[in-house]
């Protein structure tokens, strides 16, 4: 089990139900990335994700730190689940907030890009017609 | 120089998920990839577009392995 990681789990993501209490928080954003039923024009019946457990932690742990060092943020936090995720499943949350909502959304998609982009999680698809492939991901620096 | 070599995702296709691996005349990060595409030519171009990482560190082309170092080859992130 990865649980001992604090932005790796196994454990299934449950949506935060209160913000963090921080009295100068007056923006808060939220981003989940769920499982969706299609890739590529292929129907999707589940994934698995695997990471480099040690690594993924330490690499959203710095990341979150440099978005700290980037906006004047009162609080960040990401986290990434691994293993057998069905559709509609929380793949992963990532949580910002700050005095005002500009640094909350700024530093939000700063975090989740970086973290598709760069910590060694990696998705195999797993298709109706029983086939499966591990996603080929982002080799290129580019936006989307 | 003895290291332990990690796989991840599609590179486990080719290589075990984690082996230990003697190697002669291996210095640096270069080296390592072109051993590896000796062993497994139809991995080149997952090879090619993988990082690699000693000691969990992301390395370059340049960069030294050690003896007993731990390796991994990181295939394009696809988390999110």
């Amino acid at each position: 089990m990865d649980t001992k990681y604090k932005h790796i789990t196994e454990e299934k993501l449950d949506l935060p139900s209160q913000f963090p209490p921080l009295p100068s928080m007056g923006g808060y954003v939220l981003f989940a990335g769920i499982v969706r039923d299609i890739n590529e024009g292929r129907q999707v019946t589940h994934l698995e994700y695997e990471a480099y457990s040690e690594m993924a932690n330490q690499m959203i742990a710095t990341i979150i730190k440099d978005a700290f060092q980037n906006w004047d943020l009162e609080f960040a936090d990401c986290i990434h689940r691994l293993g057998k995720l069905g559709l509609g499943d929380v793949a992963v949350i990532v949580n910002t907030g700050a005095v005002h909502r500009d640094e909350a959304y700024k530093a939000n998609r700063y975090i989740i890009d970086r973290v598709k982009h760069e910590v060694p999680i990696w998705k195999k698809e797993y298709y109706v017609d029983g086939s499966s492939e591990w996603s080929k991901g982002c080799a290129h620096d580019h936006q989307h | 120089m003895k290291i332990q070599l990690l796989s991840f995702a599609a590179l486990k296709e080719f290589f075990p998920s984690k082996q230990d691996l003697s190697l002669e005349g291996i210095n640096t990060v270069s080296d390592l990839k072109s051993y590896l595409l000796g062993l497994k030519p139809d991995a080149e171009k997952l090879i090619k577009i993988s990082r690699i990482s000693v000691n969990q560190t992301i390395a370059k082309d340049s960069d030294l392995i050690t003896e007993g170092a731990i390796v991994a080859l990181l295939p394009p992130s696809s988390g999110g």
